[in-house]
């Protein structure tokens, strides 16, 4: 894909360049589609826009590496990803260790009543830990 | 790990480009590499192992340079 939208196959660094410059730039539209929908009261064109943009640069991200022989991400990039991925879940056990075993007791000793949103950001937190142990299980698998 | 893949590269008159695109990653791999800020997979050491026809252990060496 990208070895053709680029002639100049031997400028692989012309082509990353494309390739993150294309992500990034239709998730921004989408990003401020959303935003700008909510802003003017068109919700359902703004989700419309960030759902078309956030799958678009979704699947451009996931295809196009796979559609050339440009290097568009290597080993490193894989190997960033894996390190980020790791801090940002590491960060979040740790703090959701810390912290929801804490909500549970306090909140069933009716010492504290907690919000919705804080019983919501633990259920989303909960799915995470979850969906990462069934990832982690897969992964282990093949 | 350390390595003296620039001294290689550039006596091979090669730049960054040139052999991350002969081994097939990006620039910044190879710079990466080469400032000892990543350390790349066997597969790769294998692929600029062969570039250079010498072995991994010509290019890359353990930090404290002895013997595993």
């Amino acid at each position: 894909m990208f070895d053709t939208v680029v002639p100049e196959t031997d400028d692989p660094g012309r082509a990353r360049r494309l390739y993150y410059r294309s992500v990034y730039a239709i998730v921004t539209v989408a990003i401020i589609g959303l935003l700008a929908g909510m802003a003017t009261g068109r919700e359902l064109i703004g989700t419309s826009i960030y759902c078309v943009g956030v799958w678009l640069g979704g699947g451009i991200s996931f295809l196009a590496p796979k559609l050339t022989d440009v290097p568009l991400q290597d080993e490193r990039d894989t190997d960033l990803y894996n390190r980020a991925s790791g801090l940002t879940l590491g960060v979040l056990f740790v703090g959701g260790l810390s912290i929801i075993p804490v909500i549970y007791v306090l909140e069933a000793a009716g010492r504290i009543e907690a919000p919705p949103e804080v019983t919501g950001a633990i259920f989303l937190a909960s799915g995470l830990f979850l969906l990462w142990g069934v990832a982690y299980g897969i992964v282990k698998r093949r | 790990m350390e390595n003296n893949l620039p001294r290689r590269r550039e006596a091979a008159g090669l730049s960054q480009s040139e052999l991350a695109e002969a081994v097939g990653v990006t620039r910044q791999t190879i710079n990466a590499i080469e400032r000892e800020r990543y350390d790349p997979s066997l597969e790769l050491a294998f692929k600029l192992a062969a570039h250079f026809e010498c072995h991994i252990e010509d290019i890359f060496q353990p930090e404290d340079g002895g013997s595993a």
